[in-house]
């Protein structure tokens, strides 16, 4: 579509908008053994197949309906760094008519990265009639940000997706992987928010000219401000590692669960100590032993 | 009126450097990268030696993504289970203006490439040149894997890699031989960098580069080993008919150059982080193409500029250098409206005055001379059988006298004296 078709706010006032999520990150992360950190790249991020699986689903709706007279553009919307936006640009050339960026900088809860996404897309804002997610992202993603998009905007959700089919424009069939290779059909009317997989579409390669145009759009940037409160790293203490236990003995399931549970076998009686520091370290350690939790041959 | 002044095809040093330096002249540039980004694709196995940088960028070093300053240059003789080293180390080399760097070339070209494009080239990455467009005989721009990918330039620059299918097009390259060629195999090992210090007695960002003669058994080649901030490169280069008639895998003799009393101590305990795999372009000045052709330029690997000289292993700085003069002489071209062949023979006055053909030209024997049998087999053994027994304590048997035991090794190597006489001279006609 034209862009001169959307207003300055980036409404369809006559027409359909969708909205493409993508998340910039990590796509072969460094994790360290010993702290667990992960190392971020510019070069080795990027988008995950199913992010543009969701960019080409959106171009492929918006060309169908297209197609059928109704004047539909395609937005793809990204929270993530400023690095992203040599990346983003190249939707451009792929024929993304707007490409946002809402800056966030750093690594946030699913949850958190949903609610920012929110906040562009509300009607005032983006106004999405669709809102195409891919379904998870490749940094070890929960899926659950298209859930919380659904969430926060009061759309219909359907995720997971593993295809799509343009029908109607503002309409779609959809569908979904089940239980026991079974599949469900959905139909899917304005305005829902929907996740795909990564097998769902190939994203399509641009031209040329395409990609040299794209270098000189702009990405357009929001900095929305949302109080979040301080996260605290919790620390957790301790936990023993689990026990192997035999199986539990029992001619039937439940003498058995009986004796896996210990539910008829004698507790050991609460007992408060007052001892010294040392003292009282001796006495966990002797009562950890006497569990089993310890090896035998660390000293006790 | 083409899309273009200038395409540059490969993003790699040579390209970068064309790149940087027709946009600087104020051309139109295109610079064509197949990878998702500059060095994405590129490997070496080697140092970097910045000093054709200080014209192009001055005080590179300050901003260069360098990960070691080599400070130690160690040339290896291996035999069996022996080793001689001689070992050279020099503290200025770790001072600003530097010698010679490690780096990773991902980092590095993505930096180099970063600078044509503040001077004004456009970069397209993921963009594969199959093939050229031409008027006739003359070339006038190139066919790119992209939808609707033909792009119009008055001159083309190859810079696209050893095998350099552009310049084949063109007609500039003869029917290859695979003599000419190596293929290089390197893996990177992890290591934490107080080990590394440890291991090799440098400090900070001080680095070293060893050499290896005589550690690809039947196969004409080398090794080398060097050290990056926390890892290590270790590979060997070989060359390509002996390698496929030998039938055994690179990465078996990869192996046993890890395992050998010399080597293991200083990778132990590393983690392999990568296996990569590259042709090198071994032969130098012998298998150069034609450089220009009408509308087209060649230069970097491409060009087979890359000197593989036996105390002198060097490639990315006379990538830089060629690619550079390719650049100026494009621009040139351009604004003389004659990028004819005639017109763009700027590029090799430009070549011959400088390091790139005259540093190839001199050293043009050398390739053959490092795969001769007496440098990769005789050499190493004879090397390690004097040390062997002239620090080898016979009481109560006296000690041999040096000559003695140099002509008893020369023997049982089979070199006779003439041909090391003559060999020694070939050499010092070669490198002196």
């Amino acid at each position: 579509m034209n862009p001169a078709d959307l207003n300055p706010a980036g409404l369809n006032p006559a027409g359909i908008n969708l909205v493409a999520c993508v998340k910039w990150a990590e796509l072969r992360p460094e994790i360290d053994p010993l702290h667990g950190s992960v190392e971020a790249s510019q070069r080795s991020s990027g988008f995950s197949s199913s992010d543009f699986a969701a960019v080409e689903s959106a171009l492929r709706l918006a060309q169908a309906w297209s197609d059928q007279g109704q004047t539909c553009g395609v937005t793809v919307l990204c929270a993530g760094p400023e690095g992203a936006e040599d990346s983003l640009r190249d939707f451009f050339a792929v024929g993304a008519t707007r490409v946002v960026r809402v800056h966030l900088a750093e690594q946030r809860s699913s949850a958190q990265v949903a609610e920012l996404l929110a906040s562009a897309l509300m009607p005032s804002q983006l106004n999405a009639q669709f809102v195409i997610c891919g379904d998870v992202s490749s940094d070890r993603g929960s899926g659950s940000v298209p859930a919380y998009l659904a969430h926060h905007l009061g759309m219909q959700q359907a995720l997971g997706l593993i295809g799509l089919e343009s029908t109607d424009p503002g309409s779609l069939h959809a569908t979904r992987r089940l239980d026991g290779g079974r599949r469900e059909r959905l139909l899917l009317m304005t305005a829902a928010v929907i996740s795909v997989e990564g097998s769902v579409a190939t994203l399509r390669r641009s031209s040329l000219a395409a990609t040299l145009a794209a270098k000189q759009k702009t990405v357009e940037v929001r900095k929305q401000q949302i109080d979040w409160p301080t996260e605290v790293n919790r620390l957790r203490p301790w936990r023993p590692r689990a026990r192997v236990l035999a199986p539990p003995a029992g001619d039937d399931a439940l003498s058995r669960i009986l004796e896996l549970t210990g539910a008829q076998s004698g507790s050991t009686a609460a007992r408060t100590l007052r001892l010294d520091p040392e003292q009282a370290a001796e006495a966990v350690l002797e009562q950890l032993a006497a569990w089993g939790y310890l090896d035998d041959s660390l000293p006790t | 009126m083409p899309d273009f002044d200038v395409i540059v095809v490969g993003a790699g040093p040579a390209g970068a450097a064309a790149a940087l330096e027709a946009a600087r002249a104020g051309r139109s540039v295109c610079l064509l990268e197949r990878g998702p980004y500059p060095g994405s694709k590129n490997m070496y196995g080697g140092v970097i030696y910045g000093r054709v940088l200080d014209t192009l960028i001055p005080n590179w070093w300050e901003e260069a993504p360098i990960q070691r300053w080599v400070t130690r240059r160690s040339t290896m003789l291996m035999a069996g289970d022996q080793a001689v080293t001689v070992d050279y180390r020099c503290s200025s080399w770790g001072e600003a203006p530097y010698n010679g760097a490690t780096a990773f070339r991902p980092e590095f070209d993505a930096w180099l490439a970063s600078k044509a494009e503040a001077a004004g080239a456009v970069l397209i990455c993921s963009t594969t040149a199959t093939g050229l467009l031409r008027d006739g005989t003359r070339v006038v721009g190139v066919r790119t894997d992209r939808p609707d990918g033909d792009l119009t330039a008055q001159v083309v620059i190859c810079c696209d890699g050893v095998n350099s299918f552009l310049a084949k097009e063109a007609g500039l390259y003869p029917p290859s031989d695979p003599a000419n060629y190596t293929l290089g195999v390197k893996e990177t090992i992890l290591l934490p960098r107080e080990v590394i210090d440890e291991r090799f007695a440098v400090r900070g960002d001080h680095g070293v580069d060893i050499e290896i003669l005589g550690c690809t058994g039947e196969v004409p080649g080398g090794g080398f080993l060097y050290t990056n901030a926390e890892s290590l490169a270790v590979g060997l280069v070989l060359s390509l008919p002996k390698l496929a008639a030998c039938g055994r895998r690179p990465e078996e003799m990869l192996a046993e150059l890890k395992a050998h009393s010399a080597i293991a101590p200083l990778i132990e305990g590393g983690q392999v982080k990568e296996y990569s795999a590259h042709v090198i372009p071994e032969a130098g000045y012998k298998m150069m193409p034609e450089l220009i052709g009408d509308g087209i330029l060649v230069a970097g690997d491409a060009a087979a500029m890359c000197l593989a000289a036996g105390i002198w292993l060097e490639g990315v700085n006379f990538a830089i250098g060629s690619g550079a003069a390719a650049g100026q002489a494009a621009a040139r071209a351009v604004q003389r409206r004659d990028t004819s062949s005639a017109g763009l023979q700027d590029y090799r006055r430009r070549l011959d005055s400088n390091f790139v053909m005259s540093d190839h030209r001199k050293l043009r024997e050398a390739p053959h001379l490092v795969m001769s049998d007496l440098a990769q087999q005789q050499l190493p053994r004879i090397a390690c059988g004097v040390m062997e027994q002239l620090f080898t304590v016979t009481n109560p048997d006296p000690k041999p006298g040096l000559r003695k035991i140099i002509r008893g090794q020369m023997k049982l190597n089979n070199l006779k004296l003439r041909d090391a006489i003559s060999q020694g001279m070939k050499a010092l006609r070669t490198f002196g």
